[in-house]
């Protein structure tokens, strides 16, 4: 079987279509260098299926095998799954560190310590109007002064207080919003539920879309620093996604969403928020009964040497802590003389003592909560960033990387082109110039 | 490893917020001159701040009560000194009454000063430190001997009038009219107020016998009254050492809570120079890498 003469120009045309197709992907490519969760792709190129010829084709009269050019096999996503598992599993760790630090942080300013302005120092003032009165045990002003004092240091246990029932509030809140119905998981679950769709359908007829998939993973890795996410390939482009404890009904399985989610075990943002939410035994919880126990000893202390001074709600003394007495029914003595002054006196030498004392280990507490939290923040955003840097490795556009292909591209385009004027000039030889002997 | 565009755009972009978070932070710290500004900064050190801070205003107090209690003092002694004078006059008008040669109408101007000198004693036994009766015990508000009535103390006759000078020391630094002044002639205790009374008596009626006794005991109770005084002068010497001692523990305490609370400038400004410079270098290399690309070098 002979072999057509024009059999060299499809296999030119074919190196053409090619390496267009290819200098194609890489201004994709190039044009999304900078687009968020990018993969990038590929034209995969393979040499196209050979003519065969049977027979008589070389010396020894047998068949042979002749290349016809080149194919794109595909256009292919380069990326590794296994280091998204990865990048997903550090952005749920990050998401709960970053919750936790964000809440204490806010509560540690609530404090205001150490400066002028916060409890400790309306605690000093507090026992300077006592020894003042046991100065001056007959003077209204200093009297006055006691009351005034009082009232003072109770409204910045309140103030303080006050502002860590909103830090709480605020990430319950937070935590409502995005697990509402129509919040943030709901959208993407839904999202998801539909981009499995639409990508299973276009799997099933053999020709994978590469920017929806990438979109979908963009969400993935949303979710996962909301909560944990684990994630199963149902086989045909679809996914099964469970989110927010490894034994919970899975959020989205192909196309169907379950909402709203167990949260079993969220960890993650959503893991951080309840913790910070929690109540009883949330992390601010803990520490307004902590602070409840500094109102507590305070107003316990003073109480037993003058009864009925500090009034508050056990449970809640910071927030209901009040001044229970008027100047004209303050004892500066319970002996009936003006000049005696032993309960002040008494009351003025708590400065120092286990009240004190008891803030000192709160602020304590609270400063190494806080750097802890940002310590572990660090800690976990440099593990993301370095998995993320892997991740970027393997599915990032490199612009010198698309510069070199885009010559290559180029040369192999115009390489082929040239092959096939090559050829056009042989066929010309053989078509107008031959059997002209003579002529 | 293959690194891509976007690696390079993310760690450029992560490192330059490192080094500026780094200069924010000394920046923080020099232009507030503090190195802990949240207890966050060094939770241990803070709450060593709160503690100090909490000390440093108990010196504080200390000290205000010390300056209290030392005009008290002041206020008694010199109640105390005007007393001494009284009681020395009526000592030598005594022993001039005493005299042989005296006669009855003598005897009875003198007797008529010495009733001054009484008068002149109760008064000053009631003098007052900013409206406070310092004789009369913690009965503050009441004159110890009202004018008028008769010598009977009318304080309280234990309490002790407490000031704090100290962390859990106080001192007690009243003095009660009773302890020398005594009730009067009659309680017949041989107080002051007693013997300078009977001395009046004893003029008027020209005993000289019993003058000789009043003589004797004028100079038990001016004993007595030197007493008073010296324990007083003693107590002023102790709220002195206290003053002096609480002004010294300001003065440490201050220095302790600026090396625990304050920035040591030379260092903080050495730091946030180096890391603005540190900072200007991560922005050049970064300018730099971000702008180069094989395509400067291609046609």
């Amino acid at each position: 079987m002979a072999i057509s003469s024009f059999y060299g120009l499809q296999t030119s045309l074919r190196g053409l279509l090619a390496q267009q197709r290819s200098l194609d992907v890489t201004g994709h490519n190039v044009a999304n260098a900078s687009t968020k969760g990018y993969t990038r792709q590929e034209a995969v190129l393979a040499a196209s299926d050979a003519l065969q010829v049977p027979a008589g084709a070389v010396q020894n009269g047998s068949g042979a095998h002749i290349g016809s050019g080149v194919d794109v096999q595909a256009y292919r996503r380069v990326r590794d799954g296994f280091l998204d598992l990865q990048y997903r599993a550090q952005a749920t760790r990050l998401g709960e560190e970053r919750g936790i630090a964000e809440g204490l942080g806010r509560a540690e300013l609530a404090l205001a310590e150490p400066s002028d302005d916060g409890l400790s120092s309306r605690l000093s003032d507090f026992w300077d109007a006592w020894s003042g009165l046991a100065n001056a045990p007959e003077d209204s002003a200093a009297r006055q002064a006691v009351i005034e004092q009082g009232q003072s240091l109770a409204g910045a246990f309140k103030t303080v207080d006050d502002q860590l029932a909103l830090v709480r509030s605020q990430a319950a809140e937070e935590y409502a919003t995005l697990t509402a119905s129509g919040g943030r998981i709901e959208q993407i679950a839904g999202e998801i539920g539909q981009l499995n769709d639409t990508i299973k359908r276009f799997v099933t007829a053999g020709d994978p879309p590469n920017d929806l998939m990438d979109r979908r993973d963009v969400l993935l890795d949303e979710l996962s620093t909301l909560a944990q996410v684990s994630v199963e390939d149902l086989g045909t482009g679809s996914l099964r996604v469970t989110f927010g404890g490894p034994g919970d009904p899975p959020l989205v399985d192909d196309t169907t969403v379950n909402f709203p989610p167990a949260l079993s075990a969220p960890s993650g943002r959503l893991g951080a928020l309840r913790d910070l939410a929690a109540e009883p035994g949330g992390r601010i919880a803990q520490l307004r009964s902590d602070l409840n126990g500094v109102a507590e000893t305070l107003a316990g202390a003073v109480n037993r040497l003058h009864p009925g001074f500090f009034s508050f709600t056990p449970g809640a003394a910071a927030a209901t802590l009040s001044v229970a007495t008027d100047a004209a029914g303050l004892n500066a003595s319970y002996t009936g003389f003006k000049g005696a002054n032993d309960v002040a006196l008494q009351i003025g030498q708590l400065r120092g003592g286990a009240a004190d004392d008891l803030y000192g280990a709160f602020v304590a507490r609270v400063g190494s909560e806080v750097s802890q939290a940002a310590r572990q923040e660090a800690n976990a955003q440099a593990l993301t960033d370095s998995v993320d840097d892997r991740r970027q490795s393997v599915a990032g556009v490199s612009l010198d990387e698309e510069m070199t292909n885009l010559i290559r591209f180029q040369r192999a385009y115009q390489a082929s082109s040239r092959a096939m004027s090559t050829m056009d000039e042989m066929l010309d030889v053989l078509i107008n110039r031959t059997g002209r002997v003579g002529l | 490893m293959r690194i891509t565009t976007g690696m390079v755009q993310r760690s450029t972009l992560a490192d330059l917020n490192r080094v500026s978070e780094r200069v924010t932070d000394a920046q923080k710290k020099a232009s507030s001159g503090r190195q802990i500004t949240k207890p966050s900064d060094d939770p241990y050190n803070a709450a060593r701040a709160l503690k100090l801070r909490e000390s440093l205003a108990g010196v504080r107090q200390y000290e205000r009560n010390i300056e209290d209690a030392q005009g008290w003092q002041e206020a008694t002694e010199l109640a105390l000194s005007n007393i001494t004078d009284s009681v020395q006059r009526a000592r030598e008008l005594l022993v001039q009454g005493a005299s042989d040669t005296t006669d009855a109408v003598s005897r009875e101007s003198i007797a008529k000063e010495v009733d001054e000198l009484i008068a002149a004693v109760k008064e000053a036994a009631n003098s007052n430190f900013q409206g406070r009766y310092i004789f009369a015990g913690t009965r503050t508000d009441e004159p110890p001997y009202p004018v008028g009535a008769d010598d009977t103390y009318q304080g309280h006759r234990t309490a002790v009038v407490a000031r704090q000078v100290g962390p859990s020391v106080s001192l007690d630094i009243g003095v009660t009219g009773l302890s020398f002044l005594g009730d009067g002639a009659a309680a017949g205790d041989g107080k002051l107020l007693d013997t300078l009374r009977s001395i009046a008596a004893d003029l008027r009626s020209g005993d000289t016998a019993a003058m000789q006794a009043d003589l004797s005991g004028l100079d038990t109770n001016l004993d007595q009254l030197l007493g008073v005084r010296a324990f007083n002068g003693a107590r002023q010497n102790r709220l002195d050492a206290a003053l002096g001692r609480m002004s010294q523990l300001e003065e440490v305490t201050l220095g302790q809570l600026s090396e625990t609370e304050d920035a040591d400038i030379a260092a903080t400004l050495i730091t946030l120079n180096s890391q603005q410079t540190a900072y200007q270098a991560a922005l050049k290399v970064g300018a730099n890498i971000l702008q180069s690309s094989l395509m400067d070098f291609l046609r």
